[in-house]
């Protein structure tokens, strides 16, 4: 009910009473109430015409950098005494300094400008709506809008960098690229020796051979290509667990970014499905187009459950190219082994690369021996798993998340790794 | 401050309305008019905006009590549904406050209390006026105020129509 609409009515009863009553203090009881609804309609919002300008210091940064908004609001309109500002967010996003809100007196053709910083977790962020509200002095009558203006906050995921991930998928594209691609041609790695044919170097020929034979033998070297990898992020609810206000699934999420830019980097074609309430893939592509698709995606993953996808078995393999390179990013289940090898099965060639949750978990509780003792006896189901898991040929990279990435992958690669950035 | 202004106002109708019906001899009403009070006062604390509506029909039902039935002096009556009024405006003002950044809201508070104070000064004063000035209240003084407040009521409706 409105505040005019309820002083309205109060006043009528005042009066309807004094009437009845044939009393006159009823009738002077209601001249205050009567004053202050005048007075609060006089000075009421006419139309509310206002234009509101945002801006951003930066649409894409990656989690808790402060981020610089801008407003300004313009008042086309007759003059407002009480103007309420609201430039809404996510509840996700803080404010960090100044105000998303104010109130203020706004006159005619003037113009107020509000800046505060704001930061926020991985996610998309729409801000696109600042909601006004003007009012007259009192408050009685009130003249709300929402006004979209145009906005967005694209919190990617922080990138690693890794210089080499080394994968050798059984199928090879056709363009040029890092990837042994198992045929003859021109490259560095010495494949094999073949007859010699016209056209080929003499820097080519295998004098070796040659001298032993009656006729000429040339080197051919592997071909480097670059390949089809399929980034899969399990989003699974039940895989991902959550300790101390943490969520296993951030971190699967750095990885899965960073080795979506290595990738990339290398110049492969790379896809990312993410696996959880439901599928949300990203078409496989190449460049820094693609990077940025593959951050945006992974900028709104978020763990889900669903009866459907509860286990690994309905990945839909059919979006992967035959015998190209999956990169499964899980803490894995006991149950995903199958689905694994299943995969290896089909010709893939498969790397897991494995966020540890036990050792997760356990840097969130108490050190007590009982812990300790839980603590060892799941890390041994585990590791059982893990072995099983590399027995039928799946790469595993497992990663203590207490430590860097590029430490884990350097562990299992023994690469170098350059710095990082977003 | 505005909260001050908030509490005085509360203190200040209850305290009316409870010493105007201790004045004419009825202490226990007076208590309870006095726990209504500090029940308010609780509210605020709690910050139960809702009950600033129940406070305000409350202090206005007390005071037409006293002036219908009772006849009591219509000074404190008068005050006490005044402070009531003060209350309720001054809950809802500081409710938009919470937008204000503590620079804007030094200058609100001030512009509006001064706005609010001189509003209850005048209301005070006209119905102070009108309680001297005293007309035989017969069928004809009804009789045309009913048909203003009626065509008041309809030009309020139009009015507030064509803002929406």
């Amino acid at each position: 009910m409105s505040r005019a609409f309820f002083l309205s009515l109060l006043i009528f009863v005042l009066l309807l009473a004094g009437l009845t009553a044939l009393r006159g203090a009823l009738l002077a009881l209601a001249i205050p109430l009567l004053l202050y609804l005048f007075y609060g309609l006089f000075f009421g919002p006419d139309k509310v015409q206002l234009e509101v300008h945002r801006t951003l210091s930066a649409e894409r940064v990656s989690p808790q950098t402060p981020v610089l908004v801008t407003v300004s609001v313009v008042n086309r309109g007759d003059s407002l005494e009480s103007l309420v500002l609201d430039d809404v967010l996510s509840p996700a996003l803080s404010v960090e300094n100044g105000s998303n809100h104010h109130l203020i007196s706004l006159g005619k053709n003037k113009t107020f400008t509000f800046e505060y910083i704001l930061r926020g977790p991985r996610g998309g962020y729409a801000l696109d709506t600042v909601r006004v509200g003007a009012s007259d002095h009192l408050g009685l009558l009130r003249n709300t809008q929402s006004i979209h203006t145009f906005g967005q906050l694209f919190v990617f995921p922080r990138v690693t960098r890794l210089k080499q991930i080394q994968i050798r998928p059984r199928r090879t594209r056709v363009y040029a690229g890092n990837i042994p691609a198992r045929v003859g041609g021109s490259g560095v790695e010495f494949f094999g020796v073949r007859n010699y044919q016209q056209g080929d170097s003499p820097r080519a020929i295998n004098w070796h051979i040659s001298a032993r034979h009656e006729e000429l033998y040339s080197n051919e070297f592997q071909q480097e290509r670059v390949a089809d990898v399929g980034i899969i992020l399990d989003g699974r609810q039940r895989s991902n667990i959550y300790a101390g206000g943490h969520s296993l699934f951030e971190h699967s999420v750095i990885a899965a970014a960073a080795l979506a830019d290595s990738f990339l980097a290398q110049g492969n074609r790379v896809g990312l499905l993410v696996y959880g309430q439901y599928l949300q893939w990203t078409w496989p592509g190449y460049g820094k187009l693609q990077r940025e698709k593959i951050l945006h995606s992974l900028s709104h993953a978020a763990p889900g459950s669903s009866q459907v996808f509860d286990g690994l078995q309905y990945l839909p393999t059919r979006m992967f190219p035959s015998e190209s390179q999956i990169v499964l990013v899980s803490p894995l289940m006991d149950d995903d082994y199958l689905t694994l090898v299943r995969l290896r099965a089909r010709g893939y060639q498969v790397m897991a690369v494995s966020p540890d949750p036990v050792a997760f978990e356990e840097s969130f509780l108490p050190r007590q021996p009982e812990v300790r003792l839980a603590a060892r006896v799941v890390r041994i189901e585990r590791e059982l798993m893990l072995k099983k898991i590399q027995r039928a040929g799946v790469q595993l990279i497992e990663w203590n998340v207490a430590q860097p990435f590029d430490q884990a992958t350097r562990r299992a690669f023994g690469q170098r790794i350059q710095g990082s950035r977003l | 401050m505005t909260l001050f202004a908030l509490l005085f106002s509360i203190v200040m109708g209850s305290g009316s309305l409870a010493w105007g019906f201790a004045q004419a001899g009825l202490p226990q009403f007076a208590r309870w008019i006095i726990l209504f009070g500090a029940l308010w006062l609780f509210a605020v604390w709690q910050r139960w905006r809702w009950f600033a509506y129940v406070g305000l029909i409350f202090n206005f039902i007390v005071a037409a009590l006293g002036l219908w039935l009772l006849n009591f002096s219509p000074g404190w009556m008068f005050a006490g549904a005044i402070g009531g009024l003060l209350a309720w405006d001054l809950t809802d003002f500081s409710y938009r406050l919470r937008f204000a950044t503590d620079e804007e809201r030094r200058g609100f508070e001030t512009r509006h209390l001064v706005r609010i104070s001189f509003l209850a000064i005048l209301g005070f004063g006209l119905t102070s006026i009108a309680m001297i000035i005293k007309w035989q209240f017969n069928f004809d003084w009804a009789l045309l105020l009913a048909i203003v407040a009626s065509f008041g009521i309809l030009q309020l409706i139009i009015w507030l129509r064509k803002r929406s």
